[in-house]
């Protein structure tokens, strides 16, 4: 059978996070903490893979102890196993270590056909980790997939590119990354959360993963963070203009070098 | 404050694969009170030259309209799910 | 056998406090919540009164969140251009900590923790669709066409009850059984609050309105609660009332009661941050579902167990106490559930202020939402007020000549006046 792994991340609720005016760091304390809407896409497509051949489908966060709710969640939508990275010594990672130590527990895990992961995460936005995490474990990548199907050992998936959509087909196994919004997840089940509530999430650190401290969390990051700074939104100039001088509009903006018209 | 402005302080989690309450447009077409357009508090019944609308991505889920409704168009369900709207205060 | 002993349906006030009891009692308990986290779907004032809660968690009020303790209440008649308020101060209050202000968001995630820490497995972001039933005994629950079994269920799913009227086992609501509650969170800084209600920072004000200054038939009343950095402001409105205007939106009677001005400057220069909307029991006995049946027991806002005199409006701890004695209907019949072991529920309900409540006053709605209560009487109260306190350098007269005058100029006769008072004053 398929084994799949899906990386997700709990993330407090953008709609709920509010930037500290002081220290213009994000307030997470009041949000409410969910599941990081692509990653939610991500496990559709690999409940869609499991409906479609039957799939084995494991799901794994880093994150802290608490985080263990996000996975139970996706249980509920149909995950089969789930495993939290959780360990002191994680902390502070930027998404170098974060890459190595999620390629380092699916490589624990072994045998793994599809790895998923959502394009990125709301709280962050970086988009690092899942190539990363691709890189690490030296295979194949399919980055911005907005379809994915699954065929004789074939990852069909097609990628939304700012010129046009790109359809590839790739042996696994592969890594996919995730687009928001690219299906609707399914709902949870009262039975499978009970499940999954009943089976629990396995707990991993860094011993049963084998890495070293200095590999991972705060110290293993490269990045240093100088200084934080909140951008202020453009002011936008609102008009409302007759529609039969539009042309003339246009045709002034042209002149004046603000907007520029054809050709690419 | 406009309840739009106020409905806008809201956060919701949409459900898009399903509408948890429908109406029936050949009742409310016929309807001679509209009465739901005054009950919802979320505003998600208007009237448009003299047609009704609903939209359900507003909803408060308090069950008004399932009450206002005398003629059987309205049916109401709650969302599937943790979808619908997510109170900070209650 | 069943997989659970008790399925609670609704991790609210009711539903946890069940779950906590049955949980301490030993049972296998499953409670389900369709908000993620608890509290997320649900809305109230909201001030608990009593301490029925030290029952199954003691030394509550240490680690619930609390916003402020009641200090100052308040019972106001709004006319157009008036406020005639009963005002209630006292260091009593505070030292006896009768009305404990709670904002529900963060309330009922912390008692459904308790429901878990206590051993129930609690399970939020599920809505139920209904009570599975085998030759006319309750067996579990249905959610999304799957069966979850249990020797007894627990419905405390709230004013809105879906799953009763699904399982057939009530009508559906009418105007006459709910009431229409608005609500708005408002952010004011502390010292603001503190200042502008003359409280401290632990004290707090909790005011009822009769909003007589309502045209066209409506019938409303008001609150205003304050938090510890918020107030909460809302209405619950009459619907038939409502209906019988046909012209007039029902979130318009709120905007109305927040541009009053005796309330504008109160929640001046504040930030509205969330508005709400949810049904309010009302309807008393008339309205009840049965409160038990083969397998199953009804508490809280489903079961309508609220409690409004005008003077006070209650109906969480109506919930807490409701769902703490179903659980204690289960623990002592666990071995022998059935319709006739959980009819006791109602016994214990009896006996307790909550059904008793809502047997002695009976009826109160006729009076609480009447044109007398809410119309008439306040402007006779305000003419009464404006002719002793406005001097015009005239003559001035008894009160019984100026309670004549205000009476006739509003079309009323004595009598009318003495049977609705007395009438009132029975009833409350």
């Amino acid at each position: 059978m398929l084994n799949i792994v899906v990386m997700i991340k709990q993330v407090p609720d953008s709609s709920e996070v509010e930037i500290d005016p002081v220290k213009m760091t994000l307030n997470r304390t009041k949000a409410r903490n969910v599941v990081n809407a692509a990653d939610l896409n991500a496990l559709e497509f690999a409940l869609r893979i499991k409906d479609k051949v039957g799939a084995n489908i494991t799901v794994i966060s880093m994150g802290p102890p608490m985080a263990d709710a996000a996975i139970i969640e996706c249980m509920a939508r149909g995950a089969d196993r789930g495993i939290l990275i959780t360990d002191r010594a994680f902390a502070g990672a930027d998404t170098y270590p974060t890459g190595l130590t999620l390629a380092a527990t699916i490589a624990k895990i072994g045998n793994v056909d599809i790895i998923f992961g959502g394009d990125e995460t709301t709280d962050s936005s970086t988009g690092h980790v899942g190539p990363g995490v691709a890189e690490f474990l030296g295979i194949d990548q399919i980055t911005y997939a907005k379809e994915v199907d699954y065929e004789d050992g074939y990852v069909i998936a097609t990628r939304d590119l700012e010129d046009g959509d790109e359809t590839v087909k790739v042996h696994t196994p592969v890594l996919i990354t995730v687009l928001l919004n690219s299906n609707i997840p399914r709902h949870q089940s009262l039975r499978k959360k009970i499940d999954a509530i009943r089976k629990g999430v396995e707990s991993w650190g860094i011993n049963e993963l084998g890495l070293k401290p200095d590999w991972v969390g705060l110290r293993g990051s490269p990045t240093i963070v100088r200084s934080m700074k909140a951008i202020k939104e453009p002011e936008h100039l609102h008009k409302t203009v007759p529609i039969d001088q539009i042309d003339t509009i246009i045709a002034d903006l042209v002149s004046k070098n603000i907007i520029k018209v054809g050709g690419k | 404050m406009k309840i739009e402005e106020k409905l806008s302080l809201l956060n919701y989690k949409t459900d898009r694969s399903y509408a948890h309450i429908t109406i029936d447009p050949d009742i409310c077409a016929g309807c001679p009170d509209h009465f739901c357009v005054f009950a919802c508090p979320a505003n998600c019944y208007t009237l448009i030259n003299g047609k009704l609308n609903f939209k359900y991505e507003d909803c408060v889920e308090c069950g008004t309209c399932d009450i206002a409704c005398s003629h059987g168009s309205v049916k109401w369900t709650l969302p599937k799910g943790d979808n619908g709207v997510i109170y900070k205060y209650g | 056998m069943s997989e659970f002993d008790v399925i609670v349906i609704g991790a609210g006030p009711a539903g946890s406090s069940a779950a906590i009891k049955l949980a301490q009692g030993g049972m296998n308990v499953l409670l389900v919540e369709r908000g993620d986290p608890p509290g997320t779907k649900n809305v109230s004032g909201a001030v608990l009164w009593g301490d029925e809660l030290s029952r199954v968690v003691p030394d509550w009020e240490r680690s619930a969140p609390i916003e402020r303790f009641v200090t100052r209440k308040e019972v106001a008649f709004l006319t157009e251009r008036s406020k005639i308020a009963i005002s209630y101060s006292s260091q009593d209050l505070m030292e006896k900590k009768s009305g404990k202000i709670i904002v529900r968001g963060k309330f009922d995630q912390w008692l459904a923790r308790k429901a878990k820490d206590a051993g129930a497995m609690l399970v939020t972001g599920i809505t139920v669709d209904k009570l599975v039933m085998d030759d006319g005994k309750v067996i579990g629950v249905m959610q999304d066409g799957d069966v979850v079994t249990s020797d007894a269920v627990i419905v405390a799913e709230g004013a809105n009850p879906r799953v009763l009227i699904n399982s057939g086992l009530r009508p559906k609501l009418s105007d006459h059984d709910v009431a229409l509650g608005i609500k708005e969170t408002i952010k004011l800084p502390e010292n603001v609050i503190n200042e502008r209600f003359n409280v401290d920072s632990k004290g707090g004000y909790a005011s009822e309105f009769v909003l007589g200054f309502l045209e066209d038939g409506l019938l409303s009343g008001g609150f205003l609660y304050t938090n510890k950095d918020t107030v909460s402001l809302g209405i619950v409105a009459s619907l038939d009332r409502l209906r019988a205007n046909g012209m007039t939106h029902s979130y318009d009677i709120m905007g109305k009661f927040e541009e009053h001005p005796f309330i504008k400057n109160l929640i001046k220069d504040g930030i509205p941050d969330e508005y709400a909307a949810h049904l309010v029991p009302e309807g008393g006995l008339a309205s009840m579902p049965e409160l038990y049946g083969n397998g199953y027991l009804v508490a809280g806002d489903a079961a309508m167990f609220t409690f409004s005199n005008g003077m006070v409006l209650q109906g969480i701890n109506y919930a807490i106490t409701s769902g703490l004695l179903a659980a204690e209907t289960i623990l002592e019949n666990k071995t022998k559930i059935n319709k006739e072991t959980l009819s006791s529920y109602v016994t214990k309900l009896r006996n307790s202020y909550v059904l008793s409540d809502l047997y002695t006053f009976n009826g109160i709605q006729n009076v609480t939402w009447s044109d007398f209560t809410q119309k008439t009487m306040p402007k006779i109260l305000d003419s009464v007020m404006m002719s002793m306190f406005d001097e015009r350098g005239m003559p001035k007269k008894h009160l019984m000549q100026v309670l004549t005058a205000a009476v006739k100029s509003n079309g009323m006769r004595y009598t009318d006046l003495i049977s609705s008072g007395y009438r009132m004053m029975r009833k409350m």
